[in-house]
């Protein structure tokens, strides 16, 4: 199948982002025939959604619900004061749309359960991960094995922020790393910069896999350990008794 | 031997009083040197069960559910506890 032609205006847009050590032409426009779903798209998924958008992915999908709060304000990068205590998705979605109008921004008012979270994998072509809990994200990392995309996983906590590519079928998945749901804090401290930051990584890796370019970091945790001022780089092991992944493949 | 260690995550706290590094019988398999490091810990704050395990950039699993290793002189032993939020 051919891949869409880049506008004049376009090129102009991406001049930044086209040449050596970035992408080729080829690589544009298969960011631009991609779609890629961000859910939430709060501290980490704002971010995420933003680098994409501005970046050229054709079609981004997000989903979040609720109500914009002042606290939210510390990280949520799509907010601001004049749409607090209004409805998240609406609003982030107009300022998505605001920032590059070559690409198509859908927005889900609420978080998607099983079945929905499986449709939209199935329409994408990358799921990014960043909602806070760890139900919702073994929820998407269920439906983008199932839908056999890949999935970037982010997660944060107070400084600190983790990163995982899965290639379904092929690395290991969210449930082979925590083969039981770990504790979750439901008023997690975190500061908005490690959440820019993990957000923005995040992005990297799906334009990486979109657009063919680079050596996306499948198989592997990233942890970002802002409070100690290091990173360590973990090649996960993939667990054939996986009740996600593994064989034989799971029930739908 | 020796071997560095690691604590990052949301239990970044339990590394300021461990040391980087950690002197080992040679030879010690994994879950020897974690209980070395579960006695130098603060009393009433072990480690989660969910920690993930790495040694020397390696996958093993969690702190509750691993493979066994053996170790090495100037392995890096690795904690990772789970980070979550949005």
């Amino acid at each position: 199948m051919s891949l869409p032609e880049l506008s004049p205006k376009e090129l102009t847009r991406y001049a930044r982002q086209l040449g050596p050590g970035v992408l080729t032409l080829e690589g544009q426009s298969r960011l631009k025939d991609s779609t890629a779903l961000v859910t939430r798209v709060g501290g980490m998924g704002g971010p995420a959604a933003l680098a994409l958008v501005m970046g050229g992915v054709g079609r981004v999908i997000i989903a979040h619900g609720g109500d914009l709060i002042s606290p939210d304000l510390n990280r949520q990068v799509l907010g601001c004061e004049a749409v607090l205590d209004q409805p998240r998705a609406p609003h982030f979605a107009d300022y998505l749309r605001s920032m590059n109008h070559f690409v198509e921004v859908e927005a889900i008012d609420h978080e998607p359960d099983d079945d929905e979270a499986l449709d939209l994998a199935r329409r994408c072509d990358v799921v990014l991960s960043c909602p806070p809990g760890f139900e919702e994200r073994l929820r998407l990392n269920r439906a983008a094995v199932l839908a056999g995309v890949p999935l970037i996983d982010a997660a944060q906590w107070g400084m600190s922020g983790t990163l995982i590519a899965i290639d379904p079928g092929r690395t290991a998945c969210l449930r082979c790393v925590y083969p039981h749901d770990p504790e979750f804090e439901e008023l997690f401290p975190v500061v908005g910069a490690i959440s820019a930051a993990v957000g923005a990584l995040a992005a990297l890796e799906a334009i990486k896999i979109l657009s063919q370019t680079g050596k996306p970091m499948f198989g592997r945790l990233w942890m970002i350990d802002g409070h100690q001022g290091r990173t360590s780089m973990v090649e996960l092991t993939r667990d054939p008794n996986c009740p996600c992944c593994g064989s034989p493949p799971p029930a739908t | 031997m020796k071997i560095r260690l690691v604590i990052s995550g949301r239990s970044y706290d339990a590394a300021e009083n461990l040391p980087d590094e950690l002197s080992l019988p040679d030879g010690c398999s994994l879950d020897e040197a974690l209980q070395a490091v579960a006695q130098l810990m603060a009393e009433g704050r072990p480690l989660p069960e969910s920690c993930l395990l790495a040694v020397s950039g390696t996958h093993l699993g969690t702190l509750g559910q691993h493979r066994e290793h053996a170790l090495a002189d100037g392995d890096e032993l690795v904690f990772i506890s789970p980070v979550a939020g949005g």
